[in-house]
């Protein structure tokens, strides 16, 4: 990406690269229509699309699949994902399978994903695993805007990767960038900013301060006005009975919102969605009244 | 960037030679005895002890140049040099704010912050400094340690690659204090553990200046868990 050093306001805003073509286009905007949400506006093209809608259960939130039918994320490739979250309107929004990404030699894949969330809103993100293959390189960009009565819960998985020879975090680069803005009526301010840079060829990033020999990373986000310490206290006692090295912290509050922050190492993606499956599942369960999430049902 | 090569003195040059005016001044800014609490933090490594990982010096050396390298480069080390390249320091104020998630990590930043803002204020003081020490007493920035650093070591005149490797060896003289306490560790030990470290800042000084917008704020995994659980960490020394 060609930025130009002098200019480091741009880093809020994830410039791109006007030269990259665009495999795949997917956009979505869910309102509420008589306490159960529907897709007002879809449109897809290309490599994205997303299946028939569903509801899992008779919270009015409705669940989106999204599905990539070349299955997998190649070199130069970009997706754009525009999703957005009317006021009170509720959307779960998952993938049909692993993200993948193959070979993207002398180039990287790229995912820029903008959600919007209005007041009351709820938006649960709850895609499967990221792998990158041997020689992959791959930046996920995500924009998120909220209000402040919006309710986020975001989680990602990503593995060591895959090589033929059985060896992990063979793969060139990944960056996985999220940003998370406030927008009230007296302007947009910056809740947090998660970035995550993993370059196996130039570092170790097995061992300590990194990886901490575990091959798994897991993250949830979580912004909401509920969000509170005792949350944070509730969450770190549901994760003590896992296998997994696991954090949680909140972020500073803006505008009577708060982020929390769920960052796990393990050895497996299956226990790290244990982990995570668990957090929210207290969460929907909490606020919501809703069963814990168990998509492989349907 | 700024000027990185003739104003950058190798440090076989460095003394007698330059009568630069900032050069004491930037030795009193970094100095250890400077009060602003840095005895108080480890920004993490607390927790490797406990877990029994940073045990004696080749350990902890092993966190404090994935610390150099990680942290100190991709937050604190870039914040510098945005500020020094002109990005508005509300701006980067806010960044740091977002990005630095584990709670005891942002307010270690901004307690040390808030105190190199007075101390500065007293000794050092200039209009910029004065307009950031407005938005943190108005509530509008949180007064970071990085920025208040680089908000005085530019008003000084202190060329960037030299501000840089002053505030990295700085931190790191600090955390190396503090574990010659904590683990507890012999003087002579944090001496070589400092003049090992100085590769590691050489580097990370070298690494700011390479990095993109988009690389501000990467974080280690393991070290960002490892400042989270501090928070619930029983007996403790250091609050972060």
């Amino acid at each position: 990406m060609s930025t130009t050093a002098a200019e480091p306001a741009q880093a809020v805003i994830s410039p791109g690269s006007a030269d990259r073509p665009e495999r795949g286009r997917l956009e979505l905007l869910i309102t509420e229509r008589r306490g159960k949400s529907i897709a007002s506006r879809q449109f897809h093209q290309g490599a994205l699309r997303v299946l028939r809608p569903h509801y899992l259960d008779d919270s009015g939130q409705v669940c989106y699949v999204l599905v990539n039918p070349g299955g997998a994320y190649l070199g130069a490739d970009l997706y754009v994902i525009d999703v957005e979250v009317g006021d009170g309107a509720k959307l779960l929004l998952t993938t049909q399978s692993a993200t993948k990404i193959y070979r993207t030699p002398g180039s990287f894949a790229e995912q820029r994903m903008t959600l919007r969330l209005g007041d009351g809103a709820q938006l649960e993100l709850a895609p499967d695993q990221l792998i990158a293959y041997r020689e992959a390189s791959y930046r996920q960009n995500t924009h998120i805007t909220v209000r402040p009565s919006s309710s986020l819960m975001m989680s990602e998985v990503i593995t060591p990767g895959w090589s033929p020879d059985g060896s992990s975090f063979r793969y060139e680069e990944l960056r996985l960038r999220s940003e998370i803005h406030v927008e009230t009526g007296a302007g947009t301010e910056l809740l947090a900013l998660d970035n995550l840079l993993v370059r196996p060829p130039l570092n170790d990033v097995t061992g300590m301060a990194f990886m901490e020999g575990f091959s798994h990373l897991g993250s949830l986000i979580v912004v909401d006005p509920r969000v509170d310490q005792a949350l944070a206290d509730e969450l770190h006692s549901v994760t003590q009975g896992h296998d997994a090295y696991t954090g949680i912290s909140l972020t500073h509050s803006v505008a009577g919102t708060t982020g929390l922050i769920v960052r796990s190492l393990a050895n497996s993606t299956e226990e790290l969605a244990r982990l995570l499956g668990a957090c929210t599942a207290l969460l929907r369960h909490n606020w919501n009244g809703q069963d814990p999430l168990n998509l492989r049902k349907h | 960037m700024t000027a990185r090569n003739a104003s950058c003195p190798s440090p076989s040059a460095m003394p007698n030679t330059r009568t630069d005016s900032y050069q004491l001044a930037l030795q009193q800014l970094t100095d250890s005895a400077l009060p602003t609490g840095a005895f108080a933090h480890s920004l993490g490594f607390e927790t490797y002890i406990e877990r029994g990982m940073v045990h004696d010096e080749g350990s902890f050396g092993v966190w404090l140049s994935a610390f150099i390298g990680q942290q100190l480069t991709y937050s604190d080390g870039l914040a510098i040099r945005f500020l020094y390249e002109g990005a508005p320091v509300a701006e980067l104020d806010s960044m740091l704010t977002a990005q630095l998630l584990p709670r005891q990590l942002r307010e270690a930043s901004t307690k040390m912050g808030t105190r190199l803002l007075e101390i500065g204020n007293e000794v050092f003081p200039s209009p910029e400094l004065a307009a950031y020490r407005e938005l943190v007493t108005a509530g509008r920035s949180a007064g970071h340690q990085p920025l208040a650093f680089a908000v005085v070591a530019r008003s000084l005149g202190v060329p960037l690659p030299e501000a840089l490797a002053a505030y990295l060896f700085a931190a790191v003289t600090s955390l190396t204090q503090n574990a010659v306490r904590a683990i507890p560790l012999g003087q002579n030990a944090g001496q070589r553990l400092l003049r090992n470290a100085s590769d590691g800042v050489a580097a990370a000084v070298e690494q700011v200046g390479h990095l993109t917008p988009d690389d501000f704020g990467a974080v280690s995994p393991g070290l960002e868990i490892s400042q989270m659980r501090h928070e619930r960490q029983r007996a403790r020394m250091f609050m972060s």
